[in-house]
């Protein structure tokens, strides 16, 4: 009973400070730290990971990390699982989407108190809180091109098309990019003025004329001007454009690095050519990765967490990551670092997230991919109609939205 | 290198699980050592004592988490409930034959494309199997070799193997259509297409499931006596009658049992419909591959549970009423 109070006792004191923020005091004790993280090895950010923590331990001998590398989805079930047993990890370092499944279930704590958040680009909010610590933006489309075959990127759809049939012959295409996911298809919708949910962030609106406008564009591309190869998904996209055989992409800022070692001086990186019918630019989604905090953490551990949150999103190490991972930082200081304006490349990403609409990170959002994806890849198959698809959309994410219960 | 530092760290990781069993063993091999042999003197003592921690075992890793399950499945737990989930009946077993157990599909078109590519791959798994072993249980040259390449499917894991051939469907490079270019016809969405992916799914699966059946019919056939064909043949019986009247009766006790597995095993395919199937389509999921999803993708804990209980009973009966028809089982009871 008295090491409870005791407990208690202490973890009130912890809680205190840290509501103090930069004043929490780096504790003293013996310290093991649980991170869990999605980034990989091949892509050099796991590595990045570990040298972040290892800096912090050298800086502070008494607390060292355990780092575990796990999937994105792998990460996702594993964490309810471990929080169902009580057997949660110290720390997250995880994308947006993971705070809609989190926080409904109540296993991650909001991060307002412990934080100025007005130092960051925005960062996850629902229901008036903040739920994460940006430690990198972005995570958007863009459209890259190859300067070998094309000299300047195309500024708006229809000049799109022209470019593209002027390019495409034999097995040399125009553009390519990932038609089966929803995620490729987003940036159009936003072009055609169209969102997928309302006003109120939870209720699906994709059986609009925007959608339809969208899915008509997708299958034009491929079926009506035929500048997009018979069946493309991610490594076909990535393969052709790659091997020079297409002009012209649209991918995400994590393959940039990867595309510029290849074709060095004659890689360029634009905004989604502007969608010409509404005069609107094509609106990627926007997100990135977070530190996140489980529900339970507190005491001296809370307070060992924040510094490390401090230390890795502090100016030196988001420019460090900014040079290292080509990753726009989660830090504002930083975003406006001369270090992306001189550099063409991330300044035509930090152009094209200027485009960008944060990707919802609801539960919900999960029905509204799953209810895309097969509509959007029969339409690409020739099997359906738009209209028909826009309307199979709808109800199949009601459907869902409403089991989810 | 061997690296010592990380082989005692991972060794203190699981060492204090290890000893916990360990201690939990021994405390109860003294418990029941002075309960049954100093105490009640029974008869056979050694026996319980040698399958108790098994049994306990069992208990713990099989029957808790069953037990567990049949309560869950009784209650509302998913996401928005994830920690104050409360009792709700039966409903869970009414939702799972009444509403979409995904997006729209409901249970019994599920059930019943589970049956078809349980059918379809089971009678292809069976003859293919049988073609085989009938043409290497013959004297040729080179027979261990032969065998080797049709036992290397089986060997290769089977996600590795799904992988592999996800890649060779793929529309643009995949070999299939760069095959089926070549002669002049057009190349099929395997991919996105519903029919076509279920029949590349089943392809997959045939040619993964083949070589079982092979290694066990041949060790099937060649302990058939081959007396009974020089008997026949002097009677004059042609090969196809020696088939049908010696072989597959003879084969029998074997074919039993590895069709009743093969189709518990195919029934419950979890890695090829669910790796092949790689845009998610609703219309190439099975039963199992649909529970996954509503369960880890969906958070639908509750319902996931009854769904799996309904899945459980269907193999259940399967298995009892294919037992008893065939009574495969009989040795066992005797």
């Amino acid at each position: 009973m008295k090491k409870l109070r005791i407990v208690l006792i202490f973890s009130i004191l912890a809680l205190a400070f840290a509501a103090c923020s930069q004043g929490a005091e780096v504790p003293t004790d013996e310290l093991t730290i649980q991170l869990w993280t999605q980034e990989g090895e091949s892509d050099n950010a796991l590595q990045y990971v570990t040298s972040l923590t290892d800096a912090f331990t050298t800086m502070y001998p008494n607390i060292t990390f355990e780092v575990v590398q796990k999937d994105t989805e792998t990460l996702r079930e594993d964490f309810q699982t471990a929080s169902l047993a009580g057997a949660a990890p110290d720390l997250l370092w995880t994308v947006s989407d993971h705070a809609g499944p989190f926080t409904t279930a109540g296993i991650i704590q909001p991060v307002d108190d412990y934080f100025d958040m007005d130092i960051y680009v925005p960062s996850v909010v629902m229901n008036g809180q903040t739920w994460g610590v940006p430690i990198s933006s972005g995570n958007h489309l863009m459209l890259y091109y190859n300067k070998a075959l094309i000299a300047e990127p195309p500024a708006d759809t229809d000049e799109l098309i022209a470019k593209a049939q002027e390019l495409t012959s034999g097995d040399q295409y125009g553009i390519v990019y990932n038609m089966t996911e929803p995620f490729w298809l987003a940036p159009w919708l936003g072009g055609f003025d169209g969102s997928v949910f309302a006003e109120d962030g939870v209720t699906p609106t994709l059986n609009t004329q925007a959608m339809i406008d969208t899915l008509q564009f997708m299958y034009d591309l491929k079926f009506t001007y035929g500048v997009i190869p018979e069946s493309v998904d991610y490594d076909t996209a990535d393969t052709l454009f790659k091997e020079g055989k297409a002009a012209m992409l649209i991918n995400g800022d994590w393959s940039l690095g990867g595309y510029q070692e290849l074709l060095g001086e004659d890689f360029g990186v634009a905004p989604i050519p502007m969608v010409t019918s509404t005069g609107k630019y094509p609106a990627p989604y926007t997100s990135g990765k977070y530190f996140m905090f489980p529900k339970d953490l507190s005491g001296a551990k809370l307070d060992a967490v924040v510094k490390f949150v401090e230390f890795a999103t502090n100016e030196e190490n988001q420019l460090n990551q900014l040079n290292t991972l080509k990753r726009l930082p989660g830090l504002k200081a930083v975003l406006d670092n001369e270090a992306i304006a001189s550099d063409p490349i991330l300044a035509g990403s930090a152009k094209q997230m200027s485009y960008g609409v944060p990707m919802p990170s609801v539960v919900e959002m999960r029905c509204i991919w799953d209810a895309i994806k097969p509509e959007q890849n029969l339409v690409l198959a020739g099997n359906e109609t738009p209209v028909d698809a826009a309307a199979a959309m709808q109800s199949a994410a009601e459907a869902c939205i409403l089991q989810l219960e | 290198m061997f690296n010592f530092d990380a082989f005692l760290k991972s060794l203190s990781e699981i060492g204090s699980t290890i000893l916990v069993v360990v201690l939990i063993v021994v405390v109860l091999e003294a418990l029941l050592y002075l309960i049954l042999v100093k105490w009640l003197k029974v008869k056979n003592a050694l026996v319980y004592m040698l399958v108790s921690p098994a049994i306990l075992g069992l208990l713990l890793l099989q029957i808790y988490p069953l037990l567990w399950e049949g309560y869950i499945s009784m209650t509302n737990m998913s996401l928005s409930h994830f920690f104050n989930y409360s009792f709700i009946g039966l409903r869970n077993y009414v939702r799972v034959f009444t509403e979409p157990v995904l997006k729209q599909v409901t249970f019994l078109p599920l059930l019943w494309r589970t049956i078809l590519w349980t059918l379809i791959n089971v009678f292809f798994h069976v003859t293919g199997g049988m073609i085989l072993a009938l043409l290497l249980n013959r004297d040729m040259k080179m027979r261990g070799v032969y065998r080797m390449f049709i036992i290397i499917p089986w060997a290769l894991p089977q996600v590795v193997a799904a992988m592999a051939w996800r890649g060779e469907f793929n529309y643009e490079y995949g070999w299939i259509n760069v095959m089926l270019k070549q002669i002049g016809l057009t190349p099929v969405q395997w991919m996105t297409s519903p029919t076509p992916n279920f029949a590349a799914m089943c392809l997959v699966n045939i040619w993964l499931g083949i070589p079982f059946m092979t290694v066990i019919f041949l060790g099937g056939l060649q302990s058939i006596s081959g007396e009974f064909y020089e008997a026949a043949e002097m009677d004059g019986a042609s090969n196809w009658q020696k088939f049908w009247k010696i072989t597959l009766p003879m084969m029998k006790p074997i074919m039993t049992p590895s069709i009743i597995l093969g189709t518990v095993w195919t029934f419950n395919n979890f890695n090829i419909p669910f790796f092949i199937n790689q845009y998610e389509l609703e219309s190439s999921d099975i039963l199992v591959t649909a529970l996954f999803r509503a369960a880890f993708e969906y958070n639908r804990y509750g319902f996931s549970a009854a769904f799996a209980y309904v899945i459980f009973f269907i193999l259940l009966i399967y298995s009892a009423i294919y037992a008893k028809t065939t009574g495969a089982l009989k040795g066992v009871k005797d």
